[in-house]
């Protein structure tokens, strides 16, 4: 269940920068939830129950947050609606802007989680480690850390409490010494771990000309048919915003235009584009249920 | 040829860069194209002052500090005394060196003076307000934008209204303590005009960025709000203005930054 990511990683590059360019200036509200919709079910597709949990645990509160912080700090717009404590008025287009930025940041998390579980360091590095070799070694490094520290947390934790220094035993002193104990281990591991990277990517010639990626990919003809997708359907895109087809604005008041076949067109490419890695999974495993069938 | 070879990428990632940058700064509204042929460096062609009128100017500012240094207890109104009004240092320069007065208020360093802060008349303060109704007349306007609607956003045009007159001047009550800001609020809820403003209690000052949906930077970068009562423009925020009974209060839209309407802080007396 992971067929995009048997792509080139040109492919896997190609489109999540396309995707997440696209989530940040369009906002159209159209825009914004075909990004918010398909992101999420492609997020749930990769990570499964783990995206679920994540995405309504941190990412609903999230949206929430942003909407109420827009609106106490956004006072634009001529429907007011009411008046803050501090005297500056509430209105309904500060509302909907931050339902919108709102919607627009969360579909931002949920696409980059995709892009973190696609496009791996060695994916990243054998695109750019010649270009721009130490860039693309740091990049890489840091888009890892959270996910690594998370897991390296989660082992030393499970040997702590092996030795019985567990955090959720005994009393707040008790609890908090093991804690600072445990956070010490991790960050000596950190620095260590960072030295060591860089020590063995070093003393592997790692930037000097000649040398071939960990990770050999081949430019298929499938690749070559999916790049020719994500330009075609980016190009209409870019072209129909740009011709104000997707003309919408929050702000002094709420106003769009709206051309009939137009904008269905420019929003159906969207959703095209952005439904395209779904779309290649479902469609694998389905060709794959009928090849089992026909044996 | 080797080094070229060797940093292609670097040299051609430097010569990116560079373009962006000169593309971004010939975009951006400060180019020197766009204001070539506005005069605004023209007090830059000053010659320099008269040895002798440097001299007194100097001798004159230590006498000042002196003066200050000598008072125990200074509190702001008696460093207000000690400092010397714009108006007075103006009639000093014009006794003194009158062919070039611009060039005397200038210190040694050539620079333009700073604008000599005027001491708001008394410091509004909440519990001053009393229940004293007073009139006074306000208005919002607008019109210069009229005369710069090419430099308007074209979102808000339709918020222009044709006579430029957001809030036609009318008499209005206050109460007797209350500030310009006080008022505006208050007028502005009352007739269903959108205000917004920036509040920083602890400076007791209240900055206006928008009413009627027209904001600051909405026509061109040298655009906002400013008030004037009695038709001069305090040179302190409209929090500390102090109401007084009768005054007559505008609020303006500007597009160059006071000049437009009637105001210039870049030579701040003519």
């Amino acid at each position: 269940m992971n067929e995009f990511k048997n792509y080139h990683p040109a492919v896997n590059f190609l489109y999540f920068t396309a995707v997440i360019a696209f989530a940040m200036f369009l906002m159209h509200p159209a825009c914004l939830v075909i990004s918010f919709v398909c992101s999420f079910a492609y997020s749930v597709m990769l990570n499964g129950k783990k995206a679920v949990k994540f995405n309504l645990l941190f990412l609903m509160p999230m949206l929430a947050a942003a909407v109420l912080i827009n609106m106490a700090f956004n006072h634009e717009g001529i429907t007011v609606l009411a008046y803050l404590p501090g005297g500056n008025p509430l209105t309904l287009e500060s509302v909907i802007y931050g339902a919108a930025a709102s919607a627009m940041l969360v579909s931002v998390i949920c696409w980059f989680s995709c892009y973190n579980k696609i496009m791996t360091s060695d994916k990243f590095i054998y695109l750019f480690g010649k270009i721009i070799p130490s860039l693309s070694l740091i990049l890489s490094m840091v888009l890892r850390l959270v996910p690594r520290f998370k897991e390296q947390l989660h082992i030393i934790m499970q040997a702590q409490r092996c030795v019985g220094r567990d955090v959720q035993r005994g009393n707040i002193l008790r609890r908090s010494k093991n804690a600072v104990a445990i956070l010490s281990v991790m960050v000596t591991w950190a620095l260590e771990n960072s030295i060591e990277t860089a020590d063995s990517m070093k003393s592997r010639g790692y930037g000097l000309p000649g040398r071939s990626a960990f990770s050999v990919f081949t430019f298929e003809k499938r690749d070559r048919l999916a790049v020719t997708y994500i330009i075609v359907l980016c190009m209409y895109i870019t072209s129909g915003r740009l011709a104000g087809g997707l003309y919408f604005r929050y702000f002094p008041s709420v106003q769009w235009h709206y051309m009939p076949v137009y904008t269905l067109s420019i929003l159906a490419a969207y959703f095209m584009l952005c439904i395209m890695p779904a779309a290649i999974e479902l469609w694998e495993v389905s060709r794959w249920k009928a090849i089992e069938l026909r044996t | 040829m080797s080094f070229l070879k060797k940093h292609k990428y670097k040299l051609t990632a430097f010569i990116l860069i560079i373009l962006a940058l000169i593309f971004a700064f010939r975009q951006g509204g400060n180019s020197p194209k766009l204001y070539e042929s506005e005069s605004v460096t023209s007090t830059a062609e000053q010659n320099s002052p008269e040895p002798s009128a440097m001299q007194a100017l100097e001798k004159a500012e230590k006498e000042e500090t002196a003066e200050t240094e000598k008072q125990d207890a200074p509190n702001t109104s008696d460093i207000q005394s000690g400092t010397p009004q714009p108006k007075t240092e103006n009639a000093y320069s014009a006794q003194n060196a009158s062919n070039n007065d611009k060039a005397a208020e200038k210190d040694r360093y050539q620079t333009e003076p700073a604008v000599q802060a005027e001491q708001p008349p008394d410091q509004v303060q909440s519990e001053d307000v009393t229940d004293k109704e007073l009139n006074c007349t306000l208005s919002v306007r607008c019109d210069t934008i009229l005369n710069n609607i090419e430099k308007l956003d074209a979102e808000k045009l339709e918020l222009v209204p044709q006579d430029g007159v957001i809030f036609a001047e009318q008499t209005v009550v206050f109460y007797e303590g209350e500030s310009v800001f006080n008022l505006l609020l208050r007028e502005m809820k009352k007739n269903k005009i959108h205000l917004e403003f920036e509040n920083t209690p602890v400076y007791d000052s209240a900055y206006i960025e928008g009413i009627g949906n027209l904001y600051e930077y909405d026509c061109g970068e040298l655009s906002g709000w400013m008030y004037r009562v009695n038709g001069r423009f305090p040179n302190y925020g409209c929090s500390k203005y102090q109401l007084k009974a009768g005054d007559k209060v505008e609020w303006v839209y500007t597009c160059d930054l006071g000049a437009d309407v009637g105001e210039n802080y870049a030579a701040p007396e003519e």
